[in-house]
């Protein structure tokens, strides 16, 4: 049980790490028009889209089985 | 909006909100369709979503108006406006000679092999020199390298108004060595973009 919590509070932290990710890009394709929109949608929006995938395999990983 | 942004921002949004159901409901992550769920939203969406959307921005930063957004370039911008059909870049980019919502790119572009992928790397470059770098007055930007004819033949080379021109055929050497890149195109039409003169100038008032 402990350990499927565990999974689960990774799955939620790589979760709210993307949806803030795809949050920023959705913004900046709205939003964005010069270059400082391409540097927030590559270096902010994609490094929390790469980084919430990491957690997410790092779950996986981490996981065991039961 | 265009219609390939309201796609891409439609699948970001649709993937947030399945997304928000791992999030709020983890356990249904505990079923096989819940794995599968947590699989396509948590790793294969995210990356579809970047990659459309970066295929977006990229193609966004061909744009003349994604250029001249660096407060650097503006007198570069301002050039295109001058009222004198003998600055090169101005005459083409009034008389739609290079598309005017891609102007730079038509002609900073290398239309050599990876040519399109090395004014990206010098573009974020540029970027970075921008932000966190020193960037010269626009008067002091220089090209890396010569201007190669082959950027001005990728249109003019078969065109009738090139290839029979009166001072192109004057020297039946001339035709050849613009070719080979031996001379430079340049070398006659030398006013492209006069920065230092600007104040001097008259402005077209017309386009978009």
């Amino acid at each position: 049980m402990l350990i499927t919590n565990a999974m689960e509070r990774k799955l939620r932290q790589s979760g709210i790490i993307l949806m803030l990710g795809l949050i920023v890009q959705a913004l900046c394709l709205i939003l964005g028009r010069g270059a400082l929109g391409f540097m927030v949608f590559a270096c902010l929006g994609g490094l929390l889209v790469m980084a919430g995938i990491i957690v997410f395999l790092v779950s996986l990983v981490a996981a065991q089985p039961s | 909006m265009e219609h390939a942004t309201i796609l891409v921002v439609s699948l970001i949004g649709m993937t947030i909100i399945l997304i928000a159901v791992i999030v709020f409901r983890p356990e249904v992550t505990a079923t096989r369709g819940g794995k599968m769920l947590a699989f396509l939203v948590l790793f294969a969406m995210p990356i579809l979503c970047v990659g459309m959307g970066g295929a977006k921005e990229l193609q966004r930063s061909m744009s003349t108006q994604f250029c001249l957004s660096c407060h650097v370039m503006e007198p570069y911008g301002k050039s295109l406006r001058v009222e004198d059909s003998t600055h090169l870049a101005a005459a083409h980019f009034q008389n739609h000679l290079v598309p005017p919502d891609q102007a730079c790119y038509t002609c900073h572009t290398n239309y050599a092999m990876f040519g399109g992928l090395k004014a990206k790397i010098s573009g974020l470059r540029h970027l970075y020199m921008y932000y966190f770098g020193t960037t010269p007055a626009a008067e002091d930007i220089k090209l890396y390298e010569p201007f190669n004819n082959r950027e001005c033949l990728h249109c003019h080379a078969g065109a009738r108004s090139f290839e029979e021109g009166a001072v192109h055929t004057s020297d039946p050497d001339l035709l050849p060595a613009l070719k080979a890149n031996k001379t430079s195109c340049i070398s006659c039409h030398s006013v492209v973009h006069d920065v230092k003169t600007l104040n001097e100038q008259k402005f077209w008032k017309g386009g978009a």
